[in-house]
């Protein structure tokens, strides 16, 4: 969820980072496939070579019918065909095995390179370039993008492997035999050929249609489980369910089509196949009534083309597959290559001064409102600040300029090297609790991770868990409460320990009981360093030294609570309104 | 007219118009639930949903025969051709044998393309009536379950469902099984003894194949795992993308998905390793197999025993009967293991959810009429009373109020089970191990008829979710009128973006309400929860991403809309505790004063 101070709404859906044309695509799959040259070599000498093994079957069985039409055969001769082919076969299926092991495991190693370059450099680039892209473009590239190619593997590897050397190897083989049968193989490459097309024209939308309903479907699911609690308490068990159904349904719908076109790409293949047979068979009578073949050699002919069909099918729809994987590998790349930003001027702060901001404005997006404008700061070292106001009035966006996730539009901003931002996301990453703290200091020990607990007062979180500092936490391990996920997100600033931190709404899901025990922790935190908080709760603006009222995108009001107070303008009003009907007010 | 195909499947200009067979209706159709009783095996059930679409899955089993005795053939007709008009010369042999060949390919491919269609068409009709089952019975249920409804519910109503509705299962291993028979019956008819050895022979080839798949497969499933995780890492990474940039993890993330993925390449590299063993031996061992076959019938046809022609159809038939043999134990053997866990897997949560259904039918009470008093105890901390008319405030921990909101929600379902209680806010049937006790008007709550409860009580929980659709379209759930609509929106402030004055409320909220800002969407779902004008409501800190000065707009609005009707309000924001006629105070810290009331300095808003 994104903050409620004039952040653009959905930045989980934005417009998507860049998709890398086809040139790109080739450079950098062929940068990252470059150590791997003398293996591809390999794939290739040892492909021809064990599919051209292969064909050994059916010559010598052709030669065995030739020898039993002319009477020539005896049980010895019958051995050494038996003996040739027993051979042959096992010789060419063990290359077949390691083309296929060596194949896959470059493309492996090369999707391996672009989904690391993916996601390093999603996060790495600058905040404002990714959220203006979206992380959910990202977690579906990484995700989505990555499982596609993944699963593509055992259809393509093996097509532009074995079976596209077994095509080559058979047509030439045919051809040896007696090149008249290589020429009655065309007549069905016209047929190959308008399928092809037919179907790269066809089956791609409607392949993308089924997709889109099983997301479509997926999403009415999630949202159900998600709200189950919703569902439950408003009765909308009946509505819910209808609307999954038809969503379901939609799907089958989908699915029934992309069999339908399955079916009429299988009638048309098994066309050509027909009338391969046909044109050899018409070859084979002719040549031989010619005298210029064989009985036998009819035979080898059409053994190997009975042998073309399943590698001719694979290679077909590994085709259409390839589409899908060349469409993801552009989405991977085109995180990886999107340029950076030129850096924003920076401004000076200048001795005893932590944070300068002068004169910034800032808009979201070229066309939108401004969000800031002509905003003055100047935080002194260990000075502790805070920002209130209301919905939009772009504290959240002060936050993210002062700690440089946002450039802005116009004027300059200082600030010290090490800065860090805390906001009221409480991400628990899923591993233990240690690598959610160390996430901030790789190399923290385990006493210094404790200590760090122990400064914001939750050395108890480590003993609250079942193993400890190894307990697995976040989406698969134990689950922390708001309270404790935000224990370690400011364990974490100690851990870091920055010059300057900020929180911005840090503790503000804290629920009713924990809000004390929070606001104490982070005050602890921020000990001893520059402090930046963007408060909900006025108590915690009371307690920094200086508060900075924001309104519409400006400062409104700037001075101590007791000054602002006094001075009866709008942080007054707030304060009356929030203290109004307080229970126990907090001295 | 378009010149295009109108079924949208690119068609020439003279086959657009023919008939697409066997799509889906344009309506859901109705389904009726498969019904399980605790003695359903999951064998059983599994083999109930494959035969629950007899009137598709039976053609279908024909068709697939005749395609696979079809293939079969084809060889066996070309070496037919070769001995009968190639060897002899005889044109009209070579056209008769051309017009079989094409024939058996028409029908093969006939049979192809009906029986697939029947088969995918049997099979989404059994997912529909699995989903109807499944949904009802544990996702959309007015009746919720023990089992916490968490994410694999969503793999259970998509990949498990799938799996289960297997039919193809059923259609083709019938069909398999026929071809073998018939590929067997022919080699035997060629040559008696030939047939024999060949299937002797296949048998071993298949019993020598599937112990070399074995390891493979096995080791499939461990890099499956590896991939999954690496995925879900960098899904997490991305998640938590804003903590990340705060702290400046960039380098320490990167470092440990590079460790995700390398292991993950380890694994894959062992995994190749292992499908180049299988390919390589699985070829091996089937090319031995022909070659047996073809030398056999070669000895045969040398001391006369068989024809050219019985030589190449015995080849031929012998290389048929691999394809067949393969797919029983490659696609029927772990289609059937992969469909019976699924489907166990379904058995376990349908029955799960009937047990908790039994015990609901004897929640029968009427509601005592009219507009009765809801009382709520929490053992050890106290008890609160809300009679009509009264709005009151409830400061109680996380744990408690999360206890009280999920009672209140699913009195019903409150199970023995002892969920951990660290809720994600979906987690719902884990609040009964606080042995908190609802009252309505002096009836035990878990004794009121389902219905009327749902009619009398509406929770609103802390983690609303919007669903997709307009604003409107979530507010429209309650059956509100406009008018209500538009107050609810009003006293819950949301009238600088849900539209003119009218209340419209036409904007576009997106997945989970994930278009809206936080604040928002929060709003939104206060609104959904005033439109509904329970006679009881509950609200769980519904203000808590609202700035002060909008809460203290839905404060009042609140309050004035709330006038005469049962509010309890679990909340820790002083606007709205000021509006409230009493505070209950159940922290730990206040066990001693028990329920007493809160002092409300500065008196309420009223």
């Amino acid at each position: 969820m994104n903050q409620d101070d004039g952040m653009p709404a959905g930045s989980a859906a934005g417009p998507g980072f860049p998709v890398a044309d086809a040139a790109t695509i080739r450079r950098e799959v062929g940068r990252l496939a470059r150590p791997h040259l003398p293996t591809l070599l390999t794939v290739l000498v040892l492909g021809v070579l064990s599919t051209a093994t292969t064909l050994v079957t059916p010559v010598v069985i052709g030669a065995l019918v030739d020898a039993v039409r002319t009477g020539t055969a005896t049980p010895a001769g019958v051995a050494w065909t038996a003996a040739a082919m027993i051979v042959s076969t096992a010789a060419g299926s063990a290359g077949i095995g390691a083309t296929i092991m060596l194949a896959g495991r470059c493309y492996h190693a090369v999707l391996a390179g672009l989904r690391e370059q993916l996601v390093g450099r999603g996060i790495s680039l600058p905040q404002s370039v990714t959220e203006r892209a979206g992380t959910g473009d990202l977690v579906s590239r990484s995700s989505d993008d990555v499982g596609e190619i993944v699963d593509a593997a055992p259809q393509i590897v093996p097509a532009v492997t074995t079976a596209a050397f077994t095509i080559v190897v058979t047509v030439a083989g045919l051809s040896v035999l007696d090149w008249r049968y290589g020429v009655a193989l065309l007549v069905t490459l016209p047929v190959y050929v308008w399928t092809m097309r037919w179907y790269l024209r066809t089956a791609p939308a409607v392949y993308r249609a089924e997709r889109a309903a099983m997301s479509g479907r997926a999403q009415q699911i999630v949202e159900s489980q998600r709200g189950f609690a919703t569902v439950l308490g408003f009765g909308l068990a009946e509505t819910r369910h209808r609307r999954m159904q038809d969503a379901s349904w939609t799907v089958s719908g989908h699915t029934l089509r992309t069999r339908t076109v399955q079916n009429m790409f299988g009638s048309r293949l098994t066309g050509a196949e027909f009338l391969g047979l046909a044109a050899i068979l018409l070859v084979g009578f002719h040549l031989i009534g010619a005298g210029l073949s064989t009985v036998g050699a009819a035979t080898t002919a059409m053994l190997m083309f009975l042998r073309l069909f399943g590698p001719v099918y694979g290679f077909l729809l590994a085709l259409d597959q390839m589409q899908s994987v060349f469409a993801s590998l552009g989405r991977m790349i085109g995180v990886s290559t999107v340029p950076d930003p030129p850096p924003a001027p920076a401004g000076r702060a200048g001795p005893g001064t932590a944070v300068r901001v002068e004169r910034v404005g800032f808009r979201y997006g070229p066309d939108g409102p401004p969000v800031l404008d002509g905003v003055d700061l100047t935080v002194a070292t260990g000075e502790r600040v805070a920002v209130v106001g209301p919905s939009g009035a772009g504290k959240t966006t002060l936050a993210g300029l002062v700690a440089g996730i946002h450039d802005p539009g116009s004027g300059t901003v200082a600030r010290p090297a090490r800065t860090v931002l805390i906001t009221q996301e409480t991400h628990v990453f899923a591993g233990s609790l240690r690598e959610n703290l160390t996430l901030a200091a790789a190399d923290a020990t385990d006493d210094e991770v404790v200590a760090a607990l122990g400064t914001i007062g939750a050395t108890g979180l480590v003993g609250q868990l079942p193993e400890g500092l190894d307990t697995e936490v976040g989406a698969r391990g134990t689950a922390l409460t708001p309270a404790q996920a935000q224990q370690v997100a400011l364990a974490r600033v100690v851990l870091a320990d920055p010059d300057l931190a900020i929180l911005d709404e840090a503790t503000a899901e804290a629920g009713s009981t924990h809000s004390e025990q929070l606001d104490r922790a982070a005050d602890a935190a921020l000990r001893g360093r520059t402090g930046l908080v963007v408060a909900h709760r006025l108590s915690q603006a009371r307690a920094c030294d200086r508060i900075v009222v924001m309104d519409r995108g400006r400062v409104a009001e700037i001075g101590t609570h007791d000054e602002l107070v006094a001075a009866g303008g709008r942080y007054a009003r707030l304060w009356e309104s929030w203290s109004a009907g307080r229970p126990a007010p907090a001295r | 007219m378009r010149a295009t195909d109108p079924a949208g499947l690119g068609r020439g200009r003279l086959t657009r118009r023919l008939p697409v067979f066997w799509q889906a209706a344009p309506d859901t159709p109705s389904a009726r639930p498969y019904r399980v009783t605790p003695d359903t095996t999951a064998r059983r059930f599994f083999l109930r949903v494959i035969f629950s679409v007899p009137r598709l899955t039976v053609p279908a089993a024909v068709c697939a025969t005749l395609l696979m005795v079809g293939q079969s053939l084809v060889p066996v007709i070309v070496g037919v051709a070769i001995d009968r008009a190639l060897a002899t010369g005889d044109p009209s042999q070579l056209l008769f044998w051309l017009a079989v060949l094409a024939a058996n390919f028409l029908v093969a491919t006939t049979c192809s393309r009906f029986g697939q269609q029947l088969m995918v068409h049997a099979a989404q009709l059994a997912q529909l009536r699995l989903r109807e089952t499944l949904s009802r019975a544990v996702l959309h249920t007015t009746r919720p379950s023990r089992r916490r409804v968490d994410g694999s519910v969503v793999s259970l109503l998509t990949n498990d469902v799938a799996r289960t509705a297997a039919v193809g299962l059923g259609v083709f291993a019938l069909a398999e099984v026929l071809a073998i028979v018939f590929i067997a019956g022919a080699l035997v008819f060629v040559h008696p003894p030939l047939g024999a050895a060949a299937l002797v022979g296949a048998a071993v080839t298949l019993w020598l194949t599937s112990r070399l798949s074995g390891r493979f497969t096995r080791d499939s499933r461990v890099y499956q795992g590896l991939l999954a995780r690496t995925v879900g890492r960098a899904t997490d990474l991305v998640h938590g993308y804003r903590v990340i940039k705060g702290v400046r993890g960039e380098a320490e993330a990167t470092r440990r998905y590079r460790e995700a993925s390398g292991e993950t390449l380890h694994g894959a590299h062992r995994n190749q390793g292992l499908l180049g063993r299988f390919v390589g031996g699985s070829g091996a061992v089937s090319g031995v197999y022909v070659a047996g076959v073809a030398a056999l019938a070669g000895l045969f046809a040398v001391q006369g025993a068989i024809s050219v022609g019985g030589l190449i159809a015995a080849v031929g038939l012998a290389q048929a009967l691999l394809p067949q043999l393969f797919f029983l134990s490659r696609n029927a053997v772990p289609g059937w293991v992969a469909g019976l866990a699924a489907g166990g897997r379904v058995l376990d949560v349908l029955k799960a959810a009937d047990e908790v259904g039994a015990r609901q039918e004897r929640a029968t009470e009427p509601l005592p009429a009219p507009a009765p008093a809801v009382e709520v105890t929490v053992p050890g901390a106290g008890a609160l009373r809300v009679g009509p008319g009264e709005l009151v405030g409830v400061l109680a921990d996380d744990r408690t109020a999360a206890a009280i909101t999920e009672t209140l929600l699913n009195p019903h379902g409150a199970g023995d089970d002892g969920g951990d209680g660290a809720g994600d806010g979906s987690g719902v049937g884990a609040g009964g191990d606080a042995g908190i006790a609802v009252t309505i008007g002096g009836v035990p709550a878990e004794l009121i008829d389902h219905a009327a409860y749902r009619e009398h009580v509406l929770v609103a929980p802390h983690r609303a979710t919007l669903f997709s659709g307009t604003i409107t379209d979530n507010l429209d759930v309650t059956g509100a009128s406009a008018a209500v609509r538009a107050a609810a929106l009003r006293a819950a402030a949301c009238d600088d973006f849900a539209g003119g004055p009218d209340g419209a409320g036409e904007v576009d909220v997106g997945e989970l309400g994930n278009r809206l800002s936080g604040g928002q969407a929060q709003r939104v779902a206060l609104a959904r929860a005033l439109a509904r004008d329970a006679p009881v409501l509950l609200l769980h800190d519904p203000t808590t991403a609202v700035d002060p000065v909008t809460e203290l707009r839905i404060a009042a609005g609140l309050r004035a809309l709330r006038r005469d009707r049962s509010t309890i309000a679990l909340v820790s924001s002083p606007a709205l505790l000021g509006v409230c006629d009493r505070v209950v105070d159940l922290r730990a810290g206040a066990g001693a004063r028990g329920a007493e009331p809160v002092a409300v300095p500065g008196g309420s808003a009223r």
